[in-house]
């Protein structure tokens, strides 16, 4: 279901504005592979005794491999920053807010700021950040610069928040931002670049605090407009219809937003280098079949009618329980899978529902999983257990 | 039917699957690991694949039958039809008649046809249906065998055919029998299938079915492919089995086998022989033949006896026959074992005064407190009344527990139905000769198999158990049951009664023994040595068993679907679920019960808790440790070193390693478990009033579940916005989260105080076993002394002791110490400081919950308060000396761990600082190393270093001790940094926005102070990990023997992980002790410095211990903190010097160098020059052991703060 876990790709960084090498040299020591596989074996443990590390007096400190930079891309070409710039504001340009993740040499940034939108500009490279705020100085306080990292906003379980790792609550306070009902209108954008490594991983993130209402979807239906690769976005919009890609993902996030491509730009407009700063062809087999894909563009809108009286940011994980169940053996049929799921007769559900017996899960649309799910959440007088699932089960994904 | 349909559903299913799993990536592969599939289906479906197959082949009978019967009846109208119509018209047939006939003729003809056939089949089929006797004969490949085995005419024809066997010699030598036989070489070769065979053979041995064995044997056998797996063990376990039967035909028949596999006899299959051979009282001409054979094959006569383990009726069977055959032999006598090592001289030097302690208790007791222990463990658990307020017993409670009654029975008839029922199939799998599962099922008895699994059942918890525990500790559990039956046997529980009721008269305080001696010795004079004992199962075969239990809980277990609503339709639904659970990459298979039988649990309130017999102190003396195996409890197994479930590499090292090296640590164990303790009846009373009212935190009384935080009530309205709902969630998780802690710690509580309450009026014993370093731990784990400040408080010792002239003051300093007021100050100013509170102790001992509550603020409340009341009544008896106290009193060791590293390196500044030096005062490490962090702060601040300045006036004793105290065993900067961060956070006063950076600098500072403090240490730890890296490269595991010479090995290897197929869903397991993978270097050397000096510290214990009983003292430890009465304190105190001077005067670290050059570097086993090369390294490394510095142990001796 989880992709493998991908080694250490080689960095890669894209300039157009300045040498490579400023680049590459911005980033501090890169993780030794050792560091991580030491990080990794803190949880392991014996039956009652822990092992015992040895005291290095010398040893480097692990915590900062954890927080370890990776490469990142940026837009750097006029060009595309002019395209993206109408397809991100499109009518309203005027006193729109939009969110810039990682604007990096703030091209896109100034574009936006010339046709009048208000920027939020959220930079994880602290060295950017003195050239963003130098963009801002004649736009009337239209551009904020934060020194933040969107796709670590808010996080589960971190003993110290300190930049660029921040809360989602008292970033927007301190910006003014004011929370909008659900079903009223869009609070503000988002443009960002998913982080190469962890496309899976953020998108699961933000459709998580999605369905939680948290985070950044506390402030209303924040629209996203996203570049992600070629494999996510097949895996994001996934239909019965393409059964090889086609995963909870795919349920989940169909479910939750409407999603639409905008726009799509090869990857190989973005450069590739090494540590040397030298452009090199990657060795790296994976990064090299990724090179040959294309970068989507999507908007990702929250659905407007996403919660209902059954399915709410309280009950939201049993689906997620549920979806994820069926996906464990996408073959067998729903019958099969509601008998684990829910005590609930389950023969006399998909009755009731019209659906077949037989009907197997990876033929069901996202849209069938949630009325399954809201059938079984508004039966009434079968008892008052619905769901075998409970919270302790399963780990939040984030 | 619908049992039908649903196979059906499930064998579509797994077609299915199957074809998806050809083309899923195989990335993705690994992921689906552990899936099988969601209950019902796939739970029923190895099974009900089977029925299906039964099913099929019946039903295909009987509609065959049917048809057969069909046919011959429309055959026999038409022919009437026939006769009629010739009857009637005898006319010339017309061409249309002739066709007619014809057709008919041809009809007719092919109808026979079709019923022969039919026929036929029906008749294979019931062939098959119908069980077919066991094979007996083999099928043998080489005809020169098999004409051997044919021959006919002879006189006695076994014991012929026997010699013939013998003579031939095999005709390919054995792989293994080339190869010196290495344990460890040799498991690599074993497969999982053949342990698999091995285990089923074994099995079926024990369960009385030998002629299955045999039959499964013989059908391997037979297959070509299938016999490559056999093995020479297999062969012999058969054998052995029809010798034990004294079957000599079927004995020859395997003999005829092995030989055909081209395998030559070893010990066992010789001892086998003449075991039977003895039996049938066979002709002296046979087994001179046998012997002589023997001595052909390079075996000696004695060796039978020396290295073959068997029980002394096989033993007298054996010798039977060798007496024919040489009347004069005699097997060998082993000789009396004595320890030698330099360390021990002492305590088993015959000469010296000894006044070994008795217990407190005439022999007529211990013998009934011998039956109860017998009772109780024949029974294998124990229910214990709940100390829990009881219910109201109003309607509902009555009416759930009538319910469950009612239900209870039900399913009890419904497992043993379907055990039986998996029985049968089982046992016609092995028939068709595959080693199957059938002799596990019956090894108990069905009932208490179905007993097993309502226990589990009961035992359940609301949240569901993950399968594989559930399937580990089922199959655990029938393992364990079975070895306490096979003590049954053979009279052996008579033995073992006899004998341990002699050997309480070493105990007993009215009797008197010829010699003194340890309850080791003494027991092992009372008898022949044990038998080995039962081989634990391949852990693959164990996940198997458990699981297929698992699911004979999941299909019989039914309630009705309406349970605790109105009663209305009696439709059945499953109690137990096979969901999946999500954590991370992983799903975890989980069997959870519905939600409505928890809830009638729930009402129920039943008010009895079932513990296992081994989970409960003993009601007798524990039995002495003799060897690696036998020891503590009377029937149950227990191991000597407890590890990890199926790692075998310790109970190997020490079964092969000398007996006599191991008498330090059994004699200590031995000890250690004899000793008596009683429950603190009143302290009881006052934790029970506190746990039933509403529970204390800071008492350590966990608060009932109904004290957590209540999530909001009512209903939401129907238009609450999702920002709300999302709230609401918030609030909810939090409280479900805080209610679970809370009622996982309240549960652990409740277990501790329900048995405390059900021993209140007894005396028990706590036996004890170690861990792979040696350090020592009691068995039962709910209700012992290594506990929290609660768990201590309730026990006391059952032995009492005069405080004597100094007593009460140790009672007092005792009292001051664990209140930690103290701590900086001499033994004088603590015993000054108890005098000056005494009004507060008086109160505290009399109105402990109404007074001034003195004693809540101390550091250890309860002990506290146990001192208290102890004080109060010693003060208040009209001779304090000669009250008869029972309270343990502690000395600690002040940072142990520094305190033996220090010894080792001979560090003058470190030994000063762990009280290693007498002083007026108690020197404090971790005070001095805050003083030099905080030397360190002041420079540089000169230079400008903003934390630094930030730091000013917070870098205090409490902020580093806990990082001090972890450095020894290993803490790294990382989790360093996470302690000094907890103690800054708790710092109100600390700008928050400063912590990481602050204790960041901090970590970093305490590391450089004690590397300054504590040079020697730092080179030997450096010594310690760097050699340990190079052994570890070199592809072996650290071992070392500690100095009283307990061989240690560190388990820590790389992860294996291991597939158990089919079933439910398929279980992956990861091991990281299997002794087969390359060891893992990163843990080996992170661990090695740390465990070596916790082998030093259980070494210290040890002795200690030793020399304590051997002057009569009451003697407990918990680790580094020695216990005794109030009265021996100064004694204890005196051999807790002096041994840890005797250990560190031996060379500990150069024998060390000496072992591990022995182990690892004499006879490199590769040839390859890198090998050689890091073998060279790691020998350079060893003969570098670090230099000491100028530290003079024997002042020790005389520094009171040592342990205090």
């Amino acid at each position: 279901m989880w992709g493998p876990a991908a080694g250490l790709p080689p960095r890669r960084v894209q300039s157009a504005l300045a040498g490579a090498g400023r680049f590459c040299l911005w980033r501090p020591g890169a993780a030794t592979r050792r560091a991580r596989a030491a990080w990794g074996l803190r949880g392991f443990s014996d039956s009652y005794l822990q092992p015992l590390p040895y005291l290095d007096f010398e040893e480097s400190f692990p915590g900062e491999s954890r927080l370890g930079p990776e490469p990142k891309r940026y837009i750097t070409h006029r060009g595309l920053a002019r395209t993206l710039g109408q397809l991100l504001l499109g009518r309203t340009r005027r006193g729109a807010l939009i969110l810039e993740c990682n604007p990096g040499p703030g091209i896109l940034t100034q574009v936006l700021l010339e046709s009048g939108a208000r920027v939020v500009a959220l930079e994880s490279e602290r060295a950017f950040i003195p050239h963003l705020e130098s963009l801002g100085k004649d736009t009337n306080g239209k551009l904020d610069v934060v020194h933040c990292d969107f796709f670590k906003l808010d996080p589960k379980v971190c003993e110290v928040i300190k930049p660029p790792i921040m809360i989602s609550k008292t970033l927007f306070k301190s910006l003014g931002i004011k929370a909008l009902p659900w079903s009223e209108g869009i609070p503000l954008k988002v443009f960002g670049i998913f982080p190469i490594k962890h496309e899976r991983k953020a998108l699961w993130k933000l459709l998580y605090h999605l369905y939680a209402c948290n985070s950044i979807y506390r402030y209303g239906r924040v629209e996203l407009n996203m570049f992600i690769g070629e494999r996510e976005y097949q895996r994001l919009t996934a239909t019965p219809k393409s059964p090889d890609t086609y995963q909870v993902l795919s349920v989940i996030g169909q479910v939750a937003c409407e999603v639409k491509l905008l726009h799509k730009e090869p990857w190989s407009s973005f450069d590739v280098y090494a540590q040397s700063g030298k452009l090199e062809k990657p060795k790296n087999k994976e990064i090299s079949e990724l090179m040959e894909q294309n970068m989507y563009f999507i908007r990702l809108i929250p659905r407007k009618n996403l919660f209902t009286e059954n399915l709410t940011p309280i009950n939201f994980d049993i689906f997620f329980h549920m979806v994820r169940h069926c996906f464990g053996k996408p073959n067998a049929s729903l019958l099969h899978h509601l008998r684990a799921l829910s005590p609930i007769d389950s023969k006399e559900i998909l009755r009731k529902m019209k659906i077949s017996e037989t009907k197997k899960v990876n033929k069901m649309s996202p849209r069938d999983f949630k009325q399954v799910f809201e059938r079984i959440e508004s039966m009434e007088g079968d008892g008052p257990y619905k769901w075998l699932y409970d919270d302790s089960m399963d780990d939040s994904l984030v | 039917m619908s049992a039908l349909c649903w196979s059906r559903g499930a064998a579509g299913f797994r077609r299915t699957l199957r074809l998806s799993g050809c083309t899923r990536p195989a990335a993705l592969e690994g992921t689906m690991v552990g899936l099988g599939g969601p209950r019902r289906s796939s739970s029923a479906s190895p099974r009900e694949l089977d029925r299906r197959k039964d099913w099929g082949l019946a039903e295909l009978l009987e509609v065959l039958e049917a048809r057969v019967r069909q046919l011959q009846a429309e055959s026999l109208s038409e022919m009437m039809v026939k006769r009629v119509k010739v009857a009637q018209a005898p006319t010339v047939p017309t061409r249309w008649e002739q066709k007619l006939n014809q057709d008919k003729q041809k009809m007719q003809n092919r109808q026979q046809r079709i019923e022969k056939r039919l026929q036929k089949h029906s008749q294979k089929l019931a062939q098959k249906l119908k069980p077919r006797p066991l094979r007996l004969e083999p099928q043998l490949l080489s005809e020169e065998l098999a004409g051997c085995l044919q021959q006919e005419g002879l006189q006695s024809p076994w014991e012929e055919r026997l010699e013939q066997v013998l003579q031939k010699a095999s005709e390919k030598l054995s792989v293994k029998m080339q190869a010196p036989p290495d344990d460890q070489e040799e498991e690599e070769h074993v497969s999982a299938r053949q342990r698999n065979m091995l285990a089923f053979l074994e099995c079926c041995l024990t369960t009385d079915h030998l002629p299955l064995a045999h039959h499964v044997l013989v059908s391997q056998h037979s297959m070509p492919r299938r016999r490559q797996l056999l093995t020479l063990t297999m062969y012999n376990i058969v054998m052995l089995g029809w010798a034990r039967k004294g079957s000599l035909k079927e004995l020859v028949y395997v003999f005829f086998m092995m030989k055909d596999a081209g395998l030559s006899p070893d010990l066992l299959s010789y001892a086998a022989a003449l075991q039977c051979l003895g039996r049938v009282n066979s002709d002296v001409h046979t087994i001179k033949r046998c012997v002589k054979q023997m001595a052909q094959d390079g075996l000696q006569l004695q060796q039978l006896f020396t290295d073959l383990a068997m029980p002394t009726e096989e033993r007298a069977a054996l010798l039977n026959a060798l007496l024919k055959a040489q009347p004069d032999f005699s097997p060998p006598q082993a000789p009396p074992q004595v320890n030698t090592s330099t360390l021990l001289k002492d305590i088993y030097a015959q000469d010296g005064p000894t006044s070994y302690p008795r217990l407190p208790l005439p022999l007529k007791t211990l013998q009934d407190l011998f039956q109860e222990q017998l009772r109780m463990e024949l029974e294998a658990n124990i229910s214990v009344e709940s100390v829990e307020k009881a219910p109201k017993l109003d309607r509902p409670v009555l009416e759930a527990r009538k319910t469950l009654k009612a239900l209870r029975a039900q399913w009890e008839a419904a497992l043993h139905r379907v055990l039986q029922e998996t029985k049968a199939r089982m046992a016609r799998e092995a028939h068709q000769g595959q080693p199957s599962l059938y002799p596990f099922l019956c090894l108990l008895s069905e009932k208490d198999l179905v007993g097993l699994l309502m226990q589990a059942l009961q035992a359940l918890p609301s949240q569901g158990e993950s399968l594989m525990f559930l399937a580990h500790d089922l199959g655990i559990r029938v393992f364990n049951r079975h070895a306490v039956q096979q003590k049954q046997r053979n009279h052996q529980l008579q033995e073992l009664e006899q004998r341990y009721l002699r050997y309480l008269h070493l105990l007993a305080s009215d009797t008197q023994v010829a010699t003194p001696c340890l309850p080791r010795q003494y027991w092992e004079a009372l008898g022949a040595p044990d038998m080995p004992p039962l081989q634990p199962w391949p852990m693959p075969l164990l996940m198997k068993l458990g699981r297929h239990l698992a699911e004979m809980l999941v299909q019989a277990v039914e309630m009705p679907h309406n349970l605790g609503t109105s009663q209305g339709s009696r439709k059945l639904i499953p109690v137990l679920y096979h969901v999946y659970s999500f954590r991370s990459f992983r799903q975890i298979g989980i069997l959870k019960p519905h939600p409505a039988y928890t809830q009638l649990l729930a009402t129920a309130a039943e008010s009895t808790l079932n513990f296992e017999s081994t989970d409960v102190p003993m009601l007798c003396p524990p039995l002495p440790w003799t060897s690696s195996h036998t020891g503590a409890f009377l029937l149950n197994p227990t191991k000597l070193m407890r590890g990890v479930d199926g790692n075998l590499q310790h109970q190997r090292l020490l079964e092969s390693c000398p007996a006599t090296d191991l008498h330090g640590a059994l004699d200590t164990l031995t000890q250690l478990g004899n000793c008596a303790w009683r429950v603190n009846g009143r302290l009881l009373d006052l934790v029970l009033e506190v746990f039933l009212d509403k529970g204390s935190v800071r008492l350590g009384v966990p608060p009932p579940v109904s004290e957590a935080p209540q999530p909001p009530e009512g209903v939401l309205p129907p238009n609450t916005p999702p920002a709300r709902k999302a709230e609401v969630r918030r609030e909810l998780a939090h409280c479900l989260k805080v209610a679970r802690e809370m009622h996982s710690l309240r549960m652990e509580a409740l277990y501790r105080l329900s048995l405390a309450q059900h021993l209140r009026s007894r005396i028990f014993w706590l036996p004890h076993n170690m861990d792979f370093r040696g350090r020592t731990y009691p068995c039962p784990p709910h209700f012992n002394h290594l506990g929290s400040d609660l768990a201590r408080s309730l026990l006391q010792f059952a032995e009492g002791r005069p405080l004597g002239p100094q007593g009460l003051d140790w009672l007092k300093i005792h009292l001051v110490n664990l209140t930690g007021l103290k701590k900086r100050e001499s033994l004088k100013a603590r015993l000054a400081f108890a005098n000056q509170v005494m009004e507060d102790i008086l109160d505290s001992a009399d109105r402990p919950m109404t007074g001034k509550k003195w004693w809540m603020k101390a550091d250890e409340p309860w002990q506290t308060l146990a001192c208290c009341i102890e004080v109060a009544q010693a003060v208040r008896s009209p001779d304090p000396t000669a009250y008869i106290s029972h309270l343990p009193v502690h000395q600690d060791g002040s940072c142990n761990g520094l305190q033996h590293y220090a010894a080792l390196g001979r560090d003058s500044i470190g030994a000063a600082s762990v009280n290693l030096l007498p002083s007026d005062l108690p020197q404090d490490v971790y005070s001095e190393v805050a003083a030099k962090v905080e030397v360190f702060r002041r420079e540089d601040v000169k230079k400008g270093v903003l934390v630094a300045q930030v730091l000013e006036g917070f870098i205090s004793r409490k902020v580093v001790k806990q990082t001090v105290m972890t450095v020894v065993y290993g803490v790294t900067r990382y989790g360093g940094r996470l302690q000094i961060e907890k103690r800054l956070r708790e710092l109100d006063s600390f700008p928050q926005e400063f912590i990481w950076e602050a204790s960041h600098y901090l970590v970093r500072l305490v590391f450089k102070s004690l590397q300054e403090m504590f040079s020697g240490t730092r080179a030997i730890q450096h010594w310690l990990s760097e050699s340990a890296r190079l052994i570890s490269q070199a592809g072996y595991a650290v071992e070392w023997v500690t100095p009283l010479g307990i061989p240690v090995v560190q388990p820590y290897h790389h992860d294996v992980k291991y597939q158990v197929p089919g079933g439910i869903q398929s279980i992956t397991c990861t091991s990281t002790v299997d002794s087969r993978q390359k060891p893992n270097t990163l843990k080996q050397k992170n661990g090695f410095p740390p465990n070596f000096i916790h082998s030093l510290d259980s070494a210290h214990m040890m002795l200690t211990a030793l020399h304590c009983y051997r002057k009569g003292l009451t003697f407990v430890s918990v680790h580094d903190c020695f216990w005794t009465h109030a009265a021996d304190i100064p004694v204890m105190n005196q051999v807790c010097r002096e041994q840890f001077i005797h250990l560190h005067s031996q060379p500990i670290l150069q024998d060390l160098s000496t072992f591990l050059q022995k182990r690892f570097c004499d006879n490199p086993r590769s040839h390859k020059p890198s090998e050689r090369l890091l073998l060279s390294q790691l020998q350079n490394r060893l003969k570098s052991v670090p230099q000491t510095g100028d530290f003079n142990l024997e002042q020790v001796k005389h520094s009171k703060y040592f342990f205090s």
